[in-house]
């Protein structure tokens, strides 16, 4: 299975999310949260190069002269997943021969950024992460509801508390 | 894009006035093309209905292409439901915003 | 949020600029503000081309179509985007497997036939007698966990529906001959209501099922060769104690609707357009209706309850949690 950005994303937000994804039970549709986030996306930078699919995999807010790749996100939550998905994204163009320097994660609501670099150490953990997504890809039960506050917020909320 | 959930819905009142110049004709087009999409149109210039705060945010993004600052304005009164928005026919009375054709 | 469309007026339905309109042979039209729009129900005599379906489609808008005696004929379903092939082999699964496709069907029985007995409980505690009625349905009830086969659980459906039924003369208090449920046509007053205001549950539970990954025509209680969106007639036997019959009931009680509403034909015993309309508004404001949802916590319109309903039936198919048919709890 190729392992999306996305993936990356959910996997360090909530197991059972990820799962219910990669399963194709998407709910993403329907949430406000994820318009409101679809939105900021396609209205941040002007008509820069914004969202490039590359290899089909991941999904990259926009690269600056291939050096310096953007992400865009709503709000400081869950900032270690947004963290590794940038860090994740800059592994899989470097596997690629791009040689992205940094990553840079972009708050505007806050007006705030972050930079990211990827670091020697971050390989073997981004290999293990891969293949702790691929075994819960492989589950066939759901992971259970992690019951945490962030799920009143999550797109998931009523299918995982019903 | 359909039966969005979470953030409080909300009933608007979207009036807009485009000045009447060159391109006026142009904006004023595209712009109840826009609305008409989001609201329903019950006069003129002037379109309501019930609303998220996402997909009221997608109008005033999709607008903002056309309207002209310090040209056109665009005026949006929110009220937390329709019941809470007293409403009053003088002269015809005309049930625009009926989901009964 | 998002809203249904009811339109009546004969004419034709087509894409204008960036919306649908309906215009009426004289000339007078309605735009459909797409981006609000959960699902279109015709009734009128309406011309439409493949443009207008392609742009339905792509709105994902399904469109639900009656005749003019306000029967349902069918729905335009728009391609299905939301698809998960693991998904579809587990309801094909629970449904080859007679084990577990007993189960789901046992489960749409006890949660109707619980919500039949909420309704009459409610009217007997208002001076109807339905004592023994009541007692009898709680029997039969107890039979549904000792059905072993399709066939008898239908069964034991059919005998709690005949004594529900029956409780419907005291209920309603108009004059009405209402003996027995007649389908095709309906008869009377009371079957061409029924016939109609389910008809209508149909169709919302098949919108709600089209915005979820639920394969419309795999079904449990009912065979999947039934109707086209069998799934849809499973899931609305739930509901229809809590939306169908209240709302007969209270059109009928409060005499909004009556004899002179209806029109009969050679073969037809049919709602005219001003009764079907006044049913519809009764209907629109009822999905709309909310309650406050012990679970989850948070307002959801009875609406929304059909599509809690299918994320229930999605848990129970993917191993996550048991189905539990949605039960009347307020």
């Amino acid at each position: 299975m190729r392992v999306t950005g996305t993936m990356f994303y959910y996997y360090f937000v909530c197991h059972r999310k990820l799962w219910c994804f990669i399963n194709n039970i998407s709910l993403e549709d329907e949430s406000e949260n994820v318009l409101l986030g679809k939105l900021l996306d396609e209205n941040s930078y002007g008509r820069e190069d914004k969202q490039i699919l590359i290899d089909e995999t991941v999904n990259i807010d926009f690269i600056k002269d291939w050096k310096i790749l953007h992400e865009i996100r709503k709000s400081k939550s869950i900032e270690e997943a947004s963290l590794w998905q940038v860090k994740y994204y800059i592994y899989f163009l470097q596997q690629r021969g791009i040689p992205i320097e940094k990553g840079i994660i972009d708050y505007p609501k806050i007006r705030q950024r972050k930079d990211v670099y990827l670091e020697e150490r971050d390989l073997d953990k981004i290999k293990e992460i891969i293949e702790d997504i691929n075994y819960i890809a492989e589950q066939k039960k759901s992971p259970v509801v992690i019951e945490s506050k962030i799920c009143k917020s999550c797109a998931y909320y009523e299918f995982c508390y019903i | 894009m359909k039966g969005l959930k979470f953030g409080g819905d909300m009933y608007v009142v979207l009036i807009y006035d485009i000045e009447v110049d060159d391109n006026g004709a142009k904006a004023s087009r595209n712009i109840f093309k826009i609305c008409k999409k989001y609201l329903t149109h019950v006069q003129k210039s002037v379109f309501e209905g019930d609303i998220t705060p996402a997909l009221l945010q997608q109008l005033k993004l999709e607008l903002n292409k056309h309207i002209r600052e310090n040209r056109d304005s665009v005026i949006i009164f929110k009220s937390r439901e329709e019941r809470w928005m007293q409403k009053e026919f003088w002269g015809k009375e005309d049930d625009k915003t009926s989901n009964f054709f | 949020m998002s809203e249904s469309f009811y339109l009546f007026s004969d004419g034709e339905l087509k894409r204008k600029d960036n919306v649908l309109r309906m215009t009426a042979p004289d000339g007078n039209f309605k735009d459909i503000k797409v981006n609000m729009t959960r699902d279109i129900y015709l009734f009128g005599e309406v011309s439409l081309n493949t443009k207008t379906l392609n742009y339905a489609g792509q709105l994902s808008l399904p469109i639900h179509i009656f005749n003019y005696y306000g029967f349902y004929t069918g729905s335009f379903y728009p391609k299905e985007t939301n698809v998960s092939g693991n998904l579809l082999v587990e309801q094909v699964n629970h449904y080859t497997n007679e084990e577990q496709r007993l189960i789901i069907a046992k489960e749409f029985i006890e949660a109707a036939s619980y919500n039949i007995l909420r309704n009459l409980r409610y009217y007997n505690e208002r001076e109807r007698d339905l004592e023994s009625s009541i007692s009898e349905i709680k029997g039969l009830r107890n039979e549904i966990k000792r059905t072993s086969d399709i066939h008898s659980l239908m069964g034991v459906e059919g005998s709690i529906r005949k004594v529900y039924y029956n409780c419907w003369t005291s209920i309603i208090n108009q004059e009405v001959d209402f003996e027995k449920r007649v389908k095709r046509p309906p008869d009377n007053m009371v079957n061409t209501l029924i016939s109609f205001v389910n008809s209508l549950v149909y169709t919302s539970c098949l919108t709600e099922i089209y915005v979820t990954q639920l394969n419309p025509t795999i079904s449990y209680l009912h065979s999947p060769g039934e109707r086209r969106f069998s799934l849809s007639l499973d899931i609305s036997e739930i509901f229809k104690p809590l939306i169908s019959d209240r709302i007969i009931f209270s059109v009928l009680n409060r005499n909004m609707i009556t004899e002179k509403d209806f029109e009969r034909d050679s073969n037809y015993y049919y709602l005219k357009d001003g009764g079907r309309k006044k049913v519809l508004k009764e209907y629109d404001e009822c999905l709309n209706r909310t309650i406050k949802h012990k679970e989850l916590g948070r307002n959801v319109s009875y609406r929304h309850l059909i599509r809690l309903e299918c994320y229930k039936l999605i848990k129970h198919l993917i191993g996550d949690k048991k189905y539990e048919g949605f039960k009347i709890w307020w």
